[in-house]
């Protein structure tokens, strides 16, 4: 039997974790990994890696072909746009101290579309193919703006058999034609809620009638809408964490059961912000807790809550198909499957890019509404959004899970080719995907209770993640 | 029960399609409009039957109200004086029973392999193109691939014309080379799902359930032939005795080792044919050890391979499971028993086989409160 190459890394109890390029994973003994670098694996060991399907015999025999197909599968290369953010205007109604866009005041001029970006970004989505979009209205504060919005669910409507569109709204300021536009099946909103009210204060609205407003405001929609119309993430600052126990029955008191724990961007007002030293360690420490924590009160409670990055990255590891979150994924090709348009008409591959273009620090817009999307430019940023040939990840058993941050690696450190294990991405990933083995391989009966509901599954057991003596 | 074969009377001495329409309520030149040469359209209706008046001539249908039959697609034996209701307009369960021969004799084949065998892919073709829009056709057997030649050029012609139309195909799995590459690649593969059965991970236990030594072997190359063509594959499991203490190795497997397919759909059994006969050895009460089940469906979903349970009711599957057992059981084979009376879930279950035993079934059964 010929072995595909195994990767590994040593797991916090002294066991091996071993992968493939293809994502199979199992965990062994420094004792297998002796046999298998000096190629003298036992018949037990060739048992065990052909049940795998850690090898094969001939090229295109089954084993080979299963190996084949799940590598390609893992290789994520959406071709079809069908994901737009739109910025229909920078104004925002609250000044959040971590703003990542650097938002412009309320009263400020010239920072929404005017009605030939309209035009423009009407006549981009016309020339879109397919049977569906998502529209995603970022801002500033959107909903200063609900006409824009009406225009472009319109058009969307009329254009596509299927479409959806998320508002992301601070909820401060919400008229009857905002709550008009957001009563519509086809419409979701997407808010902030940085835990408990004193946080949420301190971080976003700076006064309690400020404050009551946001609450007031949330309380209304969920009485009016059902369950799975509003998500929410909370912003955590590392320097003052909120209490993940008040942020959770919060977030539930509320009808949200999957909570997206996001640290600061680097971007935007938020990188003036002194998070102390060690803002990674503490970071992945804090992130670790707080899976810790909903893991025990999943089990004290019976209702099962999840941390959505965490669960995506999980399902990473499992499967060969999560390549739905465009955080993660490998390679991550821009301007493929989603762009963003910003308040003056121009394409940005992330919504990161058009923070990071914003301070003045690099352009990275790529075209305009009026031009098109500057091919030679994404191919330039392509040419790092893949992890395939990274001197560092080809070694880690972590790559066939895991991508790349073009963006954030530029935003921090002003170029792309920093040695991969000195980039945050790379610390933060190594840590949740620590994390996510950890407790693949626990056998208590709170973790897996949580796996089986954070996976959609009747059960967990132990098989489910192979082991090797 | 549904029944899929009528009486009718045709002046005719050879086969023949047809499709029976009524037209209630649409003026004269609209029908005109809407027919083809294989239309038939009610004239009238009385004791001795609903009589049909078309280009190919007039047909009266008997024993069953013309309601029920309008947009069906028939079969006619004039001779026999019946004619099969190869399409029925109103139902998603359509299929064609291509042969009869196979090469397999599966422990609990529900439809026994016969020698005898007529070509009657020309008559196929015909009804396929006459089939309501959007319509998914089941081909069954026998072993449909025995005639593969003629299966490739009936699947390609049929889709090139409708575009609308979709596949499904159950077949052993055995006939597939590299030589088929060609007619393969020639069929929209998008809308054919090929129902590939696999009984366990363990050749002997696989062989001795299909008759058929080295069929294990054969079907674990061609699936990977299948696997490069692009085709897609529905493997199936009928759950039995001699299969269900290997069933989460099977699990293993398809989650390791054939992770290209669509979906795996573990499946009771029907007490009918061979099954009936062997029933007592076979089937498998999942309603009192649904364990092995839960646990291999589990597996392989864990890798984000769609598994399923097909033909299981839903009072026999514990809460969790419920919503991977979809109602599977074809109209015409269902029946719902006396214990179904008030069950809160009986519009969404698949009911029973109607001919599955009064006392020798399931242990665990009953309305859902």
């Amino acid at each position: 039997m010929n072995v595909w190459p195994l990767k590994f890394r040593d797991m916090p109890d002294g066991s091996i974790l071993f992968c493939d390029d293809a994502g199979a994973f199992f965990r062994s003994s420094h004792g297998f990994l002796d046999r298998y670098a000096a190629d003298s694996l036992t018949a037990l060991d060739e048992s065990f890696l052909r049940e795998g399907n850690h090898g094969f015999d001939r090229e295109f025999d089954l084993p080979w072909t299963s190996f084949a197909y799940r590598w390609a599968r893992r290789q994520a290369r959406p071709t079809r746009m069908n994901y737009v953010i739109l910025v229909p205007t920078l104004r925002c109604n609250l000044a959040c101290g971590y703003c990542q866009v650097s938002r412009v005041a309320e009263k400020a001029r010239g920072f929404d579309w005017s009605v030939e970006t309209l035009a423009g970004v009407l006549s981009f989505l016309g020339r879109l193919d397919g049977p569906d979009i998502k529209i995603e209205f970022q801002g500033g504060e959107p909903l200063l703006r609900v006409d824009l919005l009406e225009a472009v669910r319109d058009f969307c409507r009329g254009k596509f058999p299927q479409s959806q569109f998320v508002v992301c709204t601070n909820l401060q300021a919400l008229d009857e034609r905002a709550w008009a536009f957001l009563d519509a099946d086809d419409t979701f909103i997407s808010t902030s809620l940085d835990g408990d009210r004193a946080t949420h204060e301190r971080q976003r609205t700076h006064g309690s009638a400020v404050t009551d407003v946001f609450f007031r405001n949330l309380e209304t929609a969920v009485s009016r809408y059902p369950e799975g119309k509003i998500s929410a993430l909370p912003t955590v600052d590392v320097a003052d964490p909120p209490d993940f126990n008040a942020l959770l029955d919060n977030y539930e008191r509320y009808g949200i059961r999957s909570v997206y724990l996001r640290p600061m961007n680097h971007q935007g007002f938020a990188r003036k912000i002194q998070q102390g030293d060690n803002v990674l360690a503490r970071w992945n420490g804090l992130h670790s807790e707080f899976i810790e924590l909903l893991i025990a009160r999943n089990h004290r409670t019976g209702r099962f809550m999840e941390e959505y990055y965490f669960s995506q990255c999980l399902k990473r590891v499992l499967r060969f198909d999560a390549d739905d979150h465009v955080d993660i994924r490998n390679p991550n090709f821009f301007a493929s499957d989603y762009v963003v348009i910003d308040h003056d008409g121009r394409f940005y591959p992330t919504d990161e890019a058009r923070m990071l273009s914003r301070i003045g620090r690099i352009d990275l817009s790529i075209g305009d509404v009026e031009t098109g999307i500057d091919r030679a430019k994404v191919d330039l940023l392509n040419s790092g959004a893949l992890n395939h040939f990274d001197p560092d990840c080809v070694h880690c058993a972590y790559q066939p899970f895991c991508g790349t941050d073009v963006i954030d690696d530029i935003s921090r450190y002003g170029r792309i080719d920093v040695p991969r294990p000195d980039t945050w991405f790379c610390g933060r990933h190594l840590s949740l995907f620590d994390k996510v083995f950890e407790i693949l391989y626990r056998s208590d009966e709170p973790t897996r209770a949580s796996l089986a509901a954070w996976l959609g599954l009747g059960r967990w057991d132990d098989s489910m993640a192979p082991a090797h003596q | 029960m549904i029944p899929l074969r009528i009486k009718v009377e045709a002046n005719a001495d050879q086969m023949f399609v047809v499709r029976l329409r009524s037209f209630e309520g649409v003026t004269r030149e609209h029908k005109a409009g809407q027919l083809t040469p294989f239309d038939v359209v009610l004239d009238r209706v009385g004791p001795e039957g609903a009589h049909y008046v078309g280009e190919g001539g007039p047909i009266r249908i008997l024993g069953i109200d013309p309601a029920n039959v309008d947009g069906d697609v028939l079969l006619v034996n004039p001779r026999r004086g019946t004619a099969d209701r190869l399409i029925r307009s109103s139902s998603r369960h359509n299929t064609f029973l291509v042969t009869e021969r196979c090469d397999q004799i599966c422990l609990m084949c529900s439809q026994p392999p016969k020698r005898h065998h007529v070509d009657l892919f020309p008559y196929f073709e015909t009804a396929a193109l006459l089939a309501p829009e959007g319509a998914t056709i089941g081909i069954s057997g026998g072993e449909p691939t025995l005639f593969k030649a003629q299966l490739f050029d009936f699947l390609e012609r049929v889709l090139s014309v409708r575009p609308d139309l979709s596949f499904h195909v159950l077949t052993n799995g055995q006939h597939f080379g590299e030589g088929d590459r060609e007619a393969m690649s020639c069929i929209d593969r998008g809308r054919v799902v090929w129902g590939i059965p696999l009984y366990s991970r363990d050749p002997v236990v696989h062989d001795e359930i299909v008759a058929k030594a080295g069929a294990h072997e054969q079907l674990l190359e061609n699936l990977a032939i299948m696997c490069r063509l692009g085709a897609q594959v529905e493997l199936r499991t009928v759950l039995m005795r001699p299969n269900a203490d290997g069933l989460l190795k099977l699990a293993s497997f398809i989650a390791a080792t054939l992770p290209f397919v669509r979906t795996w759909a573990i499946m009771q059994m029907e007490n009918i044919g061979f099954g009936r006969m062997n029933w007592k050895t076979l089937f498998y009460d999942s309603s009192e050890g649904f364990d092995i089940v839960g646990r291999s469906i589990d597996r392989v979903r864990s890798r984000g391979i769609d598994a399923w349970l097909y033909n299981f009711p839903l009072c026999t599957v514990p809460e969790p499971y419920r919503s991977l057992a979809p109602a599977t059981i074809s109209d015409w084979k269902r029946a719902y028993r006396d214990e179904c009376n008030g069950c809160s879930v009986k519009d969404r279950c698949g009911g029973f086989f109607e001919w599955h035993p009064a006392n020798r079934g399931y242990s665990k059964l009953g309305a859902i409160q």
